[in-house]
């Protein structure tokens, strides 16, 4: 029988020949379910992905695998809530070890997903096509004019076209943005009345360069949110989360945090660069999205994908020429795949993105031991639970050790905390270390305000400069 | 009515000056935003507060866009905006500027003003206000604040000053509440247009000469013949804020139109006039609780909006409003939420609802469109009369 584009796209996407038998008709079920025609997978399978990602790479393809397993496994929430699984979401950016260590404790009764962030992801990296939902959201209420977040808009029109469930909870995070939480109130005010929510929220109130992460009384608040939360859902779900399951779940994620330093380790000291920085991206979300088939196939594919690289380095092969100018971002917009190959085709590579890098203090060892203060120490470690002058210096560190000859900021325009310090810690940046910084306005999640028409001019003349720097320095 | 206007206009606008000289004297000036801010508290230490929320031009705005998003509100961008114009007469010589942290437009702006190294300080209001240790880390975060001015301007903050404060400001309150019960007659003596402004001067005025002020208008309104037609639609305006010198909105729609706004459901700006502070025990504790658990929860507080519709339709009985104006900063993306909510709800009621969204533009040529949609609104309101 000839093979139809599903499993051409299984294929592409590196699952085992024994395995596509078997996941076919569920991934034609749920390509089906979040509104992916045929012809939208014929066009990521022939189209957007071999343009957009790095698939020379076996360890790529799987990654793609992983995601997809992971949209397969949402579409199932339905199916799991009716066989009495306590479904559990959550919003990013959010402190994922206790997603983690419910899976250890609860196994196949407990489900979890990030449902926006993995849709937003999954359809526009991989099939551009998050619009529908993007536009569902826009008309009923969420308005197109406010600059409302892409995966708020998705998680409300996922809710309301019914191809998500209600959760049993879901913990709305608000330690950084207002409307990722607000949006759980929306819902449930407007459509939703099963729509229920547990709120975590602290304030921005550190002073400029005060380091988060050393005020005990910071830490302390984190660490009763934390706990409140899990108080919170252990009440819902009845789900009982142990010491010992938060520390396996930590270990994981620890592990999983070491691969992906080493990737990036080797990515920017290559040259020339093996892989762009929208693949590291991918690597790096699941450290904030928890995967309720948990880390075992991204793992497989990211030490695959190191193991290739490191061949590739050896070979002296690279997604851009040797001595091409390197580029850090701010983060390397990953549902927009584009803008890394327009950089690449300029011969510029996107390499490290700092909002989800781990800060050098977020590889020492911790002061508390105690596990919710600890873990609150931690989230205050990472640049993006910082003032905006402390996260600048985090900045400042990672270009020291990244080298690279230029910094992307901007992409975050839709968020009125990641997006609205950019400028500012930009000539911070740029007075302290010398590199140039260029801001440029976009959309981390989708393309449909800054298409590749609007972006190219500023693209190609960010790239013509730092090429000219590069050959002067030459 | 327009005597003290003029009254509390003048000492208003020499505010400013007066600060100016009481730094000459060694008097410490301390800038805040917001209601979380306890002035009382200023004042009881012997320094000078005075209120930052000015907005209703456009140029401010777009002046701190070299350093922050667009899609910031254009009241949070003003705070940064008029200092970076040279516009603001106040900032340059404040020795402190209090802000309360309650979203990312205020934090984000005030990052802004830490790196323009202007002084700071800032006030945590944790939005899950259902908790009780978020409560005490506001509590705490006003404790921290009370130590910061203690040292500032070496004078402790006694219970006795601060109680004669907390006073002046029950005084200005109570004569707020009767004031404003006077828009709940048929006809009322005066407007928000007028009701906003006496908000405003009674923050930026000495508090005593405020609450004398506002005393001795009641008096004179209390039984003032109305200054509208007897059918006029009654508006209630909600939103963010109404701040310093955004004006025309009310003044269009009262002088212009005929209408008249009689009430109002707005988180800044604005005095939480409804609510009497306690003067015995734990002053900053009764003040914390006033203003985190008693009063209306501003829109960004979670869970806010139900609770705070249940108050907008007690609000729509008491004083028989006919339409709601959402009045909405551009990109504020919190109250845009809410107003999609109140849509559905309002609809639910049959109550009409006109959105306005403000960039603070009120050029000729946005005034024509922003002129169109006020009338029609008002139009359909009297059609339904």
């Amino acid at each position: 029988m000839a093979k139809n584009i599903y499993e051409e796209f299984l294929e592409l996407c590196a699952f085992e020949p024994e395995e596509i038998t078997e996941i076919l008709p569920q991934w034609i079920k749920a390509a089906d379910h979040f509104g992916l025609t045929e012809e939208d997978i014929r066009f990521a399978a022939e189209e957007w992905i071999p343009s957009h990602w790095d698939i020379q790479y076996q360890g790529i393809r799987k990654m793609i695998g992983a995601y997809i397993r992971e949209l397969i496994e949402l579409s199932k929430a339905r199916e799991y809530k009716e066989k009495g699984a306590k479904i559990v979401y959550g919003i990013i950016p959010a402190i994922i070890t206790s997603y983690r260590a419910m899976k250890y404790s609860g196994g196949d009764q407990v489900f979890v997903s990030f449902p926006d962030a993995l849709l937003v992801t999954v359809l526009n990296s991989f099939f551009h096509k998050a619009n529908p939902y993007l536009e569902c959201a826009e008309e009923h209420g969420f308005t197109y004019g406010c600059r409302h977040c892409a995966l708020n808009k998705t998680r409300i029109a996922a809710r309301w076209e019914n191809v998500i469930p209600a959760p049993d909870v879901i913990w709305s995070w608000g330690f950084n943005c207002d409307e990722g939480p607000k949006t759980d109130e929306y819902i449930q005010c407007l459509f939703d009345k099963d729509w229920r929510y547990v709120i975590s929220r602290l304030p921005h109130d550190t002073n400029f360069g005060e380091a988060d992460d050393e005020l005990d009384d910071r830490v302390e608040f984190v660490a009763m949110e934390i706990k409140d939360g899990l108080k919170q859902i252990e009440e819902i779900t009845g789900i009982k989360i142990t010491e010992e399951h938060m520390k396996k779940a930590l270990e994981d994620s620890n592990r999983y945090a070491f691969k992906n330093g080493m990737l990036v380790s080797l990515m920017s000291k290559a040259d020339p660069v093996p892989l762009g920085g929208s693949d590291i991206v991918h690597f790096q979300q699941p450290l904030g999205i928890p995967f309720n088939t948990g880390l075992k196939y991204l793992e497989e594919a990211i030490d695959l994908t190191i193991k290739e690289v490191r061949a590739a380095i050896k070979e002296g092969k690279g997604v851009v020429p040797k001595g091409a100018p390197k580029v850090a971002f701010y983060g390397v917009p990953v549902a927009v795949p584009w803008v890394d190959r327009m950089f690449r085709e300029n011969g510029v590579a996107p390499t490290v993105s700092f909002n989800l890098s781990p800060s050098r203090k977020m590889l020492t060892p911790l002061r508390h031991s105690e596990p919710y203060m600890a873990t609150a120490e931690q989230w205050l470690r990472m640049p993006m639970g910082m003032n905006m002058r402390s996260e600048a210096d985090t900045m400042i560190q990672k270009i020291k050790d990244n080298k690279p000859d230029a910094v992307i900021m901007g992409f975050f325009d839709f968020d009125r905390w990641l997006g609205a310090q950019q400028k500012m810690a930009a000539k911070i940046c740029e007075e302290e270390t010398g590199v140039p910084h260029y801001y440029i306005e976009g959309d981390w999640w989708e393309d449909r305000d800054y298409s590749p028409e609007a972006l190219r001019t500023r693209i190609e003349s960010i790239s013509q400069i730092l090429k000219l720097k590069k050959l002067s320095q030459a | 009515m327009e005597k003290i206007l003029r009254e509390l206009d003048e000492a208003a606008k020499k505010r400013p000056v007066q600060l100016k000289e009481a730094k000459k004297q060694g008097k410490k000036v301390i800038q805040y935003t917001g209601n979380f801010i306890p002035a009382e508290m200023i004042y009881a230490a012997g320094a000078e507060p005075y209120l930052m929320c000015r907005g209703g031009e456009p140029e401010p705005p777009e002046a701190v866009l070299e350093y922050m998003l667009r899609f910031m509100n254009p009241l949070a961008r003003s705070m940064a905006g008029y200092h970076l114009m040279g516009l603001d007469p106040v900032t340059p010589i404040s020795d402190l500027i209090v802000t309360q942290q309650t979203d990312c437009h205020v934090g984000r702006v005030t990052e802004l003003l830490e790196f323009l190294k202007l002084p700071v300080h800032k006030v945590g209001v944790p939005p899950d206000w259902k908790k009780e240790f978020t409560f005490e880390y506001y509590y705490k975060s006003l404790n921290k604040l009370k130590r910061r001015i203690e040292e500032l301007t070496g004078n402790e903050i006694a219970g006795e000053n601060f109680k004669k404060y907390i006073g002046y400001t029950n005084r200005i309150n109570r004569a707020l509440r009767k004031i404003d019960a006077l828009r709940k007659k048929d006809n009322p003596p005066l407007g928000e247009y007028e009701f906003i402004r006496l908000n405003h001067y009674s923050f930026l005025c000495e508090p005593q000469f405020a609450a004398e002020k506002l005393e001795e208008l009641y008096e004179k309104l209390r039984d003032a013949p109305g200054k509208f037609l007897s059918d006029a639609p009654r508006i209630l305006i909600a939103g963010r804020a109404l701040a310093i010198g955004d004006y025309i909105v009310p003044k269009l729609i009262e002088e212009e139109y005929g209408a008249v706004i009689v009430t109002e459901m707005l988180d800044e700006g604005i005095r939480p006039f409804k609510w009497e502070l306690e003067t015995e025990g734990d002053l900053l504790r009764n003040y914390a609780e006033t203003m985190y658990l008693k009063k209306t929860p501003p829109n960004i507080f979670q869970p806010a909006w139900e609770e705070r519709f249940a108050f907008m339709k007690e609000l729509i009985r008491d004083y028989r409003v006919d339409g709601v104006l959402w009045y909405q900063l551009c990109f504020d993306e919190i109250y845009d939420m809410e107003c999609t909510c109140l849509t559905k709800w309002l609809g639910e009621m049959d109550l009409p609802l006109l959105k306005l969204e403000t960039s603070y533009e009120y050029s000729r040529e946005a005034m024509g469109p922003l002129k169109t949609r006020i009338e029609s609104f008002l139009d359909s309101i009297k059609g339904r009369k």
